[in-house]
């Protein structure tokens, strides 16, 4: 793995706190996966969940503790490592170890490998697409048939393969009985259970993306189908789903003696500029290399014409106009060798060539991602209409007319440099522009707490603390922050400026600063909020406002006192039952009216208690049906998630990573979720370990 | 997968919700031993709140029909919606069963 870098640089691999550091050694040492002769050594990035774990800084590999749950799945998105590895006892990987420690040549874009019983309970397929749609590995459009295909096929290998069930037939509801009981019996027993499946994702050249996913079963022998478009309906209810799985691929192929099961994916709609890095790449050098283009003077022509005559005659008007880098071509093949060469700024290219006529030479240049925007001025006798429009059809930029005017060729020749060169400055300054907006997105993301510091704070006040933000394509207006009081009192904020773009950011940063200043300093929520607001009123043009909640969590007095000025309803809920309700969020949002008044409610917040607070975007997105989260699914998401998971759980990324699995990867507003759980002492947070 | 049943006369209504996939088999099993119990005329699977189904839990499905039939009552799928509805029209599902909007 990883063999393209350096031999003795060190791995960073990102390990989950509650593996010991025995078996991380000998997963990482024993198992012969990583295909380097020498020891290696790795650098270990220890968290207690994903949310510990940077997710700016590249992992190697990162290792799923045994039985990962929906929490460390989330690392798929969550973390910037393409291998992720379960670190199950009695693992024997065997064959799958080439798989997982590919060759240089086959890398994998994305790879998974969990014990069949881990996988089986956990939404394996669904977090996979996930993590190739926040990949850009597939589009938004494909995501659905990938997410069918893949569940089918995983499927397979978990049940046929891995646990070796049986389910061809006719099902009984008898049969199916003894078939829940089997499969409960095989995922515990350490012959079918311990058995690993690998999924892997890989992008060709082409655009297709190839997933395959391996099992360490019996391997079988694909019949050949008659109708491969069709579900078998009545028969096999439980079937092996390859006619559905045929039915959503370009192609499915079978490797390792039916173990691996290869699915194919065409991506139709080509969409160059974002698809291939290796063009921008390519785009951005040859912007560097024509900086020296500052004047039209300085630009490379390239004549191509077939008579000696016409380019000498077209050299000399040229020339007499200070116009001195010039390079021929005397066909139509030579001319795109020449092209390929000398990288021109402008070709003045003859229609009837030999060899390769000027039609031609201009398709073949317009193909080529580096000739995508030189201009190119046809010249011709010929003085049909037909001629004249195929030539621009083909991707010329401009005609001109045999025999040549002096004058007429040189202005057009000056005009179209100019073009270009106003292009590129254009480019120039959007590329300018965007990394300033870039250094503010950091500036603007930096104003929220990082991880290890709402943690630190949240074990300092026996709370299990969790957030999750995103920012949207643009700059945003969203912010979160935690105000310690004292010993047992802490104050939460969550802002919402309106609108996103570079307005609703620098009012964050004014927000922010007023929060931390020493202007403002009421124990009181609504009286902290009013003030707030009269101070924000002054500073704010008319027309922009934010909403806002600010509470205070007293452990002492086991309440939350909050005050609201239009925020989203706060969740309040208990982490034993998980039942849950909403708040009243109500209030006039800030810089609207100068002495609106905030009112500060109370509740009761104890040792079970847990509060989610979120941005509209978790209520106003459009989901993968069509729908915004309601308020009824939003409430049963939460109490699904802690009675899943009892309390021991980080909320708010298990709920933000529930979202991101139906929502777009490009979201049009900020998203930010923050969870604050009481760690309650039996179960909850004592068995967290110290924050770092 | 989730579901909540409800008995109105003799029509029983179980509300379905969440991704009803291969892993599903303790909680369906349980589910066809309510509905068994229910002995009501009509059965409504109301799938709206389902997000994602596969083939298992098409097959499943089945067999909450063909143990209706066994109670000669009449199985109804009511509310699909996205994949759930494609699914069911790539399976044929409409021959095999009563289909509600």
């Amino acid at each position: 793995m990883e063999s393209d870098i350096d031999d003795h640089s060190p791995l960073t691999v990102a390990v989950p706190q509650s593996l010991s550091s025995d078996d991380v050694e000998s997963l990482l040492t024993g198992a012969n996966i990583w295909d380097r002769s020498d020891p290696i050594p790795f650098e270990h990035v220890i968290g207690n969940s994903p949310e510990d774990l940077s997710n700016s800084a590249h992992f190697s590999c990162c290792l799923l503790p045994s039985d990962p749950g929906r929490e460390w799945l989330g690392s798929l998105i969550r973390l910037n490592s393409d291998n992720f590895i379960e670190c199950f006892d009695g693992m024997d990987l065997g064959d799958l170890c080439p798989i997982i420690g590919s060759d240089p040549k086959s890398k994998h874009h994305l790879l998974v490998c969990l014990s069949t019983r881990s996988a089986y309970h956990l939404p394996v397929a669904r977090k996979f697409v996930t993590a190739l749609r926040h990949r850009g590995l597939i589009k938004e459009a494909t995501a659905p048939a990938v997410e069918m295909a893949v569940q089918e096929a995983f499927a397979n290998s978990l049940i046929h393969g891995n646990l070796a069930l049986t389910t061809s037939g006719r099902l009984s509801m008898d049969r199916f009985n003894e078939l829940g009981d089997e499969t409960k019996k095989r995922l515990a027993s350490t012959t079918y259970g311990d058995r690993a499946i690998v999924l892997t994702a890989k992008k060709r050249k082409n655009g297709h993306i190839v997933i395959s996913i391996n099992d360490q079963g019996a391997g079988f022998t694909p019949r050949k189908e008659t109708d491969e478009t069709t579900m078998p309906g009545q028969e096999s209810t439980f079937g092996r789903g390859l006619p559905l799985i045929k039915s959503l691929c370009h192609s499915v192929t079978f490797a390792r003696g039916g173990r691996t099961i290869k699915l194919t994916f065409d991506q139709i709609e080509s969409d160059v500029l974002s698809a291939d890095p290796a063009f921008i790449r390519e785009f951005d050098a040859q912007g560097s290399i024509d900086a020296a283009l500052r004047t039209p003077q300085n630009a490379t022509i390239l004549i191509a014409d077939d008579t000696m005559l016409s380019r000498e005659i077209i050299a000399s008007y040229l020339r007499s106009d200070g116009f001195t880098n010039l390079v021929f071509a005397k066909d139509g093949e030579d001319a795109l060798a020449q092209a390929k060469a000398h990288n021109p700024d402008l070709i003045i290219l003859d229609i009837i060539m030999p060899k390769l006529d000027g039609y031609e030479v201009c398709k073949a240049l317009r193909a080529d991602p580096q000739f995508a925007e030189t201009p190119i001025i046809a010249q011709t006798a010929l003085e049909e209409n037909e001629g004249r429009t195929r030539i621009f059809d083909d991707g010329a930029t401009d005609l001109i007319l045999k025999p040549l005017n002096k004058a007429e060729l040189i202005a057009r020749t000056k005009i179209h440099l100019e073009n270009r060169l106003l292009v590129k400055q254009l480019r120039a300054y959007r590329e300018r522009t965007q990394s300033e907006l870039d250094l503010a997105r950091d500036m603007q993301e930096n104003l929220n707490p990082a991880p290890e510091q709402y943690r630190g704070t949240g074990f300092d006040y026996g709370m299990r603390i969790s957030a999750t933000f995103q920012m949207s394509s643009e700059l945003g207006g969203d912010m979160w922050g935690l105000v310690p009081i004292d010993e047992q009192r802490l104050g939460v904020y969550i802002v919402d400026f309106a609108g996103h773009g570079l307005g609703a950011a620098l009012n964050t940063f004014r927000l922010h600063s007023l929060i931390w200043s020493d202007q403002i300093r009421d124990p009181d929520p609504g009286a902290y909020l009013s003030n707030l607001n009269r101070h924000l009123k002054g500073l704010l043009p008319i027309g922009q406002y934010a909403t806002m909640l600010y509470g205070i969590i007293d452990r002492n007095k086991a309440t939350f006192s909050y005050a609201s000025a239009a925020c989203t309803s706060p969740v309040l809920g208990d982490s034993t039952t998980g039942a849950a309700r909403y708040l009243d969020g109500s209030g006039v949002p800030l810089g609207v009216i100068r002495d609106a008044r905030y009112e500060t409610r109370e509740v009761p917040f104890d040792q079970n208690s847990f509060l989610l607070l979120y941005s509209d975007a978790l209520i106003e997105t459009t989901l993968d049906d069509g729908q915004f989260l309601s308020e009824e699914k939003l409430l049963s998401m939460v109490h699904e998630t802690v009675m899943e998971s009892s309390s021991d759980v980080d909320l708010a990324a298990q709920i933000a990573d529930q979202f991101m699995d139906r929502a777009p990867v490009q979201l049009s507003d900020d998203f930010t979720v923050v969870s604050l759980q009481s760690a309650n002492g039996a179960d909850g947070f004592t068995a967290c370990d110290e924050p770092q | 997968m989730n579901y909540n049943t409800e008995q109105t006369d003799k029509t029983t209504t179980v509300e379905l919700t969440g991704r009803f996939t291969f892993g599903d088999h303790s909680n369906f099993r349980k589910l066809i031993e309510e509905m068994r119990a229910h002995q009501s005329e009509t059965h409504v699977l109301d799938v709206a709140g389902i997000e994602f189904i596969d083939s298992a839990g098409l097959g499943m499905l089945l067999l909450a029909r063909d143990e209706g039939e066994k109670a000669r009552a009449t199985v109804i799928l009511r509310g699909a919606q996205g994949q759930v509805k494609r699914m069911l029209e790539v399976a044929r599902f409409d021959t095999l069963f009563k289909l509600e909007d």
